[in-house]
């Protein structure tokens, strides 16, 4: 992929948010409508369900240069479809044991649950995120 | 120990009585001492069976090829068929029954003890030949191997030439079996499960890095760790372009449209892509037989992705491929307890 940001400027993280449309999406939406003051470096991607995030798209995000992935679904106990969090729970949980085991830094992926009453609290995991990734620079291990 | 030619008449046994359409098990190969897979027809062949540490391969591979074949085949012959297993590969085969690839009554399992040993690492053993090379592999009894070269006889600890994945396997006589030929050893004196991953763990983010990169650099994305591996059966691989299933009806949009999340070029990082989605994919379902790791040309060590997520499996969800296959697969199932703290 051609970057056009090669120059010596600031480090703008870029942020893959896969969010699940029932809770998180909606949160991140009803923090754009208190009108909250958050990071603009997250690039939603609006998902059915946390657990229809395949590992691959976690992969393939790294890979194509996000400096961060986030995925963000509903509390346990609050899944559209009763048991697709706790599914996720699971499986992102061997994603981020792997990633960190070939020595991806563990700050780069992360997960949360996000009611779509939480717009605070959607702004302040984005936030959050964002200055854990400025510390820690450009994502080059698994980008082409 | 296990006396061969009581798998030897087993085997001419089912055959004459057309339980079976066919044996797999394993023959002396050419490639020196090594034995090699095979597939009897005949009662009158069962002679050529031999068990002992050379019988390296996993068999259960044969058995997803004879599905493909008989898939493809116009006068497909579904009758039984019998497989000579060690512990990896009654596990192996135990996960094929999990994911309904075959039934139950469609295979008949011939298990074989590997007692106080295993198979043996042919890198391993040909370092403690220095040079030389071996005429006969054999059971040593206990925890011993027997190697005869041209100068004689001699007896290594087994310690010295097991593969890897036998030095911590957990399971070394089949569970899943419809006769069992061997002794079935509780304690074995080697290294304890997961082992070399928690080594691996010990050191920092930045080494184990270090170490992936180069590693992942070096593949030559030949695919061979895929094509042995007996869980690898999807027709189609999600990583490889060319697998992707093309119909005369296929048009060339949808062709030049079709995803492609990861490239054939072998660089660091679409082999990193490739490892991680194929370590992924067998979590929880890799039964550690190591075939992986002993047919890559270039000795990755792509046992250690497979046995961190078979560590996981095991330690955070209690689970172990191959042992719980009268259970819903690690993937598609939870417990309320499973790790909550890592999420925000
Ligand atoms: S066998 Fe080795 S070189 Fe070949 S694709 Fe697998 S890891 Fe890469
Ligand atoms: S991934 Fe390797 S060790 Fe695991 S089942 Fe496949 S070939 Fe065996």
């Amino acid at each position: 992929m051609s970057d056009p940001s090669q120059e010596p400027q600031k480090f703008e993280p870029r942020i893959v948010a896969f969010l699940c449309k029932w809770c998180s999406s909606a949160g991140s939406d009803l923090a754009g409508v208190s009108r909250l003051q958050y990071s603009p470096n997250a690039t939603p991607i609006t998902i059915p369900c946390s657990g229809s995030v395949s590992p691959l798209y976690i992969l393939s995000a790294f890979n194509k240069g996000a400096d961060g992935v986030l995925v963000s679904g509903c509390h346990p106990g609050d899944c559209h479809y009763m048991e697709g969090n706790y599914l996720a729970r699971r499986k992102l949980y061997l994603v981020k044991e792997l990633l960190q085991f070939v020595g991806l830094e563990p700050d780069r992926f992360r997960m949360s649950w996000v009611s779509a009453a939480e717009g605070a609290k959607f702004a302040q995991v984005v936030d959050g995120f964002v200055k854990d990734i400025r510390t820690l620079g450009p994502q080059n291990r698994l980008r082409r | 120990m296990v006396n061969p030619k009581e798998i030897r008449d087993y085997a001419a046994g089912l055959l004459e009585q057309g339980r079976v359409k066919s044996v797999i098990g394993y023959r002396r190969g050419t490639a020196g001492c090594f034995a090699e897979p095979c597939t009897l027809t005949e009662p009158g062949e069962a002679g050529s069976l031999v068990w002992d540490p050379t019988c390296l391969n996993n068999l259960a591979l044969y058995l997803v090829k004879d599905r493909k074949q008989q898939a493809a085949s116009r006068t497909p012959d579904r009758r039984p068929i019998g497989i000579v297993a060690k512990g990896c590969d009654s596990r192996a085969v135990a996960v094929l029954l999990q994911e309904n690839y075959f039934k139950r009554e469609e295979v008949v399992v011939i298990g074989v003890s590997c007692e106080g040993t295993g198979v043996v690492d042919p890198r391993k053993l040909k370092n403690s030949l220095k040079g030389r090379s071996a005429l006969k592999v054999e059971f040593g009894g206990g925890e011993s191997i027997r190697i005869t070269t041209r100068a004689g006889e001699s007896e290594l600890p087994a310690r010295e030439v097991l593969a890897d994945r036998c030095l911590e396997c957990r399971e070394a006589t089949p569970k899943l079996h419809d006769v069992l030929f061997g002794e079935s050893l509780a304690e074995r004196g080697y290294d304890a499960p997961f082992r070399a991953v928690k080594a691996a763990e010990a050191t920092s983010g930045e080494a184990r890095w270090a170490t992936w990169q180069h590693h992942f650099d070096r593949c030559l994305r030949c695919f061979a760790c895929r094509s042995v591996c007996p869980l690898c059966y999807c027709p189609e691989c999600v990583v490889d372009s060319t697998s992707f299933v093309i119909t005369p009806q296929t048009s060339a949009e949808e062709k030049a449209n079709r995803i492609r999340w990861c490239e054939r070029s072998a660089n660091t990082a679409e082999s990193a892509l490739y490892h991680l989605t194929r370590a992924i994919h067998l979590a929880g379902r890799c039964v550690d037989c190591g075939e992986c790791e002993r047919v890559c040309p270039v000795n990755i060590p792509l046992r250690l992705l497979n046995t961190k997520l078979e560590m996981e499996a095991f330690e955070q969800f209690d689970y172990q491929a191959g042992r719980d296959y009268d259970r819903p697969a690690l993937i598609s199932s939870f417990r309320d307890e499973d790790p909550n703290s890592f999420i925000r």
